[in-house]
């Protein structure tokens, strides 16, 4: 009997043999459907876009023209600008969702009653549709029917009709807002799962000790849920760097370039001007970024685990 | 370092009555351990001294202070928890410093608190270290750290040996012996383990049901047990209880027949028995030998070398287990006659309540 089971874990190899086949051509029998399906979704259109880049292509001319692009848009002061803004966008995004998810988080994680009601509620942002989202928002921010401008007027703090989106200033904090409300529901319920799994313990103990409510918050549930915090924070950026549909819904990337992100430029050269080799370059240089950036991300995440005892 | 009195401390959730009307009076410098089944209410007592749950009726009074109002940290005590709860982010020295932080004391004044304790503990050369890369008893030993540092009148241990294995389950039971008598401290110590229980304590509390069994020392619970519940929850293996019936009573002390037994005369005050009662009599496995007396057929035979617990079964169909000499020569499947000392038995009535016993041993303390 125990000779048998033996045997039949140790099988897949001694198939492979029976079969003709070396270990290494079954292992990569094993693995082609995910290797082709990736091939398919991911490295085609990739190296596509890469070869795109190295052209002048639009929708019907196409010719090789070597490092052009790439000397075009590095040499543009245009190009230096939306890469600031995206990285601003980026950055100011990310801060406002780990800070309002987090005190979100300790809220809900509070022992009041009706918090399963809460929890529910925080949801709508992030499970309504963005499009859905964006058009109660575009409502919002509009100058003369909006409900914004509307009460900012009856509270005195606006002279007469503000259109939010009408302004390079007032539109960019207008969509990093519209933004900031979607990703921060998710944001808000990793950390909220974190906080819960902190041994409660760790509080009591504190408490016997005579630490409060904040110095336990502070060096318990922060360094606790740190690995949390930072995963989400590398997340939650990548995400937000991509963002597209919340700027394209609310502005198109407007007014005047004023929330043109890298993406959004992206897309306007390829599929706005129909400059697909020149939007492809933008598209390698968002890929270039965002890997860096990962890669910087990914090492940061290691050292923090290890410092905080996380294997 | 301070004597502790609970007064009719209740504790309910709902309807459900967990404590019911605990009187206790610890003294200085006592080690009092808590011990009973699971859910007879202990760890619930316990979080209650330390304050971490309130009690619904009652007084914690603490060296004199009823604290049964005040936070944790100002009933002058401090607590070991079965988890440890040690911070997995922070050093083993800002563990144990974790307290003195709290307070906001001088760092010189943290240094040597931390320094007496790591060396009291022999911690000192893991202090860098992070408690995921401690041993299950080095990590006790940061938690007990980081309650001496407080310095606090009474120390709470709330099943502190429970995660060990039983190898470094007995070396800590010295451990934390010492450390009592180095720290003469009042400690008030939880568990289920009545091995820890008998060798730690100068008195023991044991608990059924949300209320005091008994309190006494160790011999006392093991030579005078108030109830048939201490009876058998001290003492390994278990005491046997063996149906009988009153003979008859004199000032000597009860005639009984054990059912499928022999007849003894036993030396205790005979109380109420009346002559046709039914009672039990309790005979610790240990106090069985080879000889004339109640006969048993052997079912199971454990040889631990220097004794062999004999497990049988009476013609009554009653259990019986002895605890015979390592070498007795027994052998499952034989029928085998015990003899036990009258003067070792003990006899409970149809209550549970024991009938004091004549000729037990006297107790020092």
């Amino acid at each position: 009997m125990s000779d048998q089971m033996v045997s039949d874990t140790a099988s897949a190899p001694a198939v492979a043999r029976r079969r003709g086949l070396s270990e290494t051509w079954f292992a990569w029998l094993l693995i082609a459907p995910a290797v082709l399906f990736t091939a398919v979704i991911v490295a085609w259109p990739l190296l596509e876009t890469v070869r795109l880049s190295f052209t002048d292509a639009t929708i019907n001319s196409e010719s090789w023209v070597g490092l052009a692009n790439y000397h075009e848009l590095l040499g543009s002061a245009k190009f230096y600008v939306v890469v600031g803004r995206t990285f601003f966008w980026m950055a100011l995004s990310v801060s406002l969702k780990l800070v309002v998810g987090l005190i979100g988080a300790s809220l809900l994680a509070a022992a009041v009653p009706g918090r399963a009601l809460f929890r529910a509620l925080i949801m709508p942002p992030w499970v309504i549709p963005i499009a859905i989202g964006c058009i109660g928002w575009l409502w919002l921010y509009n100058g003369q029917f909006g409900f914004i401008s509307g009460m900012g007027q009856r509270l005195g703090l606006l002279d007469g009709p503000f259109e939010f989106l009408a302004y390079k200033r007032s539109a960019f904090y207008s969509a990093i807002v519209t933004d900031v409300w979607v990703g921060t529901p998710m944001v808000s319920l990793f950390f909220l799962a974190a906080m819960q799994g902190v041994n409660r313990d760790l509080y009591e103990a504190a408490w016997v000790d005579g630490a409060g409510r904040w110095y336990r918050f502070r060096r318990i549930t922060i360094p606790q849920i740190m690995p949390t915090i930072i995963s989400m924070a590398l997340l939650s950026a990548i995400w937000t760097f991509n963002s597209f549909d919340i700027i394209y819904i609310l502005t198109q990337g407007g007014p005047r370039g004023g929330t043109t992100t890298m993406i959004i430029d992206a897309y306007k050269t390829a599929f706005g001007n129909y400059n697909l080799g020149e939007g492809a370059t933008r598209a390698v240089a968002i890929v270039v970024l965002l890997g860096l950036f990962s890669l910087a991300y990914l090492n940061i995440l290691n050292r923090v685990n290890r410092h905080y005892g996380v294997k | 370092m301070a004597p502790l009195q609970l007064q009719t401390v209740t504790k309910s959730f709902g309807a459900a009555q967990v404590l019911i009307g605990i009187d206790l009076a610890i003294h200085d410098k006592e080690f009092v351990v808590f011990v009973g089944p699971s859910g007879c209410g202990k760890s619930t007592l316990l979080r209650i001294i330390a304050g971490l749950d309130e009690a619904t009726s009652g007084q914690i009074i603490i060296d004199g202070t009823d604290v049964s109002r005040l936070a944790p940290v100002d009933r002058g005590i401090s607590m070991v928890f079965q988890s440890y709860a040690l911070y997995p982010h922070l050093s083993v020295y800002e563990n144990i410093a974790f307290p003195l932080r709290v307070q906001r004391l001088p760092e010189a004044e943290v240094k040597a608190k931390v320094a007496r304790a790591a060396d009291i503990l022999q911690l000192t050369d893991k202090l860098p270290l992070k408690p995921g890369q401690l041993s299950g008893g080095q990590r006790q030993r940061v938690a007990i750290g980081r309650s001496i540092v407080r310095n606090p009148k009474v120390f709470l241990f709330d099943e502190p040996l429970s995660n060990l294995d039983a190898a470094l389950r007995g070396d800590m039971r010295v451990e934390l012996s010492g450390l009592h008598r180095d720290l003469s401290a009042t400690m008030i110590y939880v568990t289920h383990d009545q091995v820890e229980a008998m060798t730690m304590a100068h008195r023991i509390v044991v608990l059924n049901a949300g209320h005091v069994e008994q309190f006494g020392t160790p011999m006392e619970l093991y030579h005078h047990p108030a109830t048939r519940f201490v009876a058998t929850f001290i003492g390994q293996p278990n005491m046997n209880l063996v149906p009988a019936t009153v003979l008859g009573t004199d000032a000597g002390g009860l005639a009984v027949e054990l059912d499928g037994g022999p007849r003894l005369v036993l030396p205790v005050e005979p109380g109420a028995a009346r002559s046709g009662d039914r009672v039990e009599v309790g005979i610790r496995p240990e106090h069985a030998t080879l000889g004339d007396g109640i006969a048993m057929k052997v079912r199971v035979l454990e040889r631990l070398g220097g004794v062999a617990i004999t497990y049988g079964i009476m013609s009554s169909g009653q259990r019986f287990c002895a605890a015979l000499h390592g070498d007795a020569a027994v052998a499952e499947g034989d029928t085998i006659s015990v003899g036990v000392n009258p003067a070792d038995c003990h006899v409970f009535g149809a209550s549970g309540a024991v009938l004091r016993r004549l000729k037990a041993p006297v107790l020092a303390a």
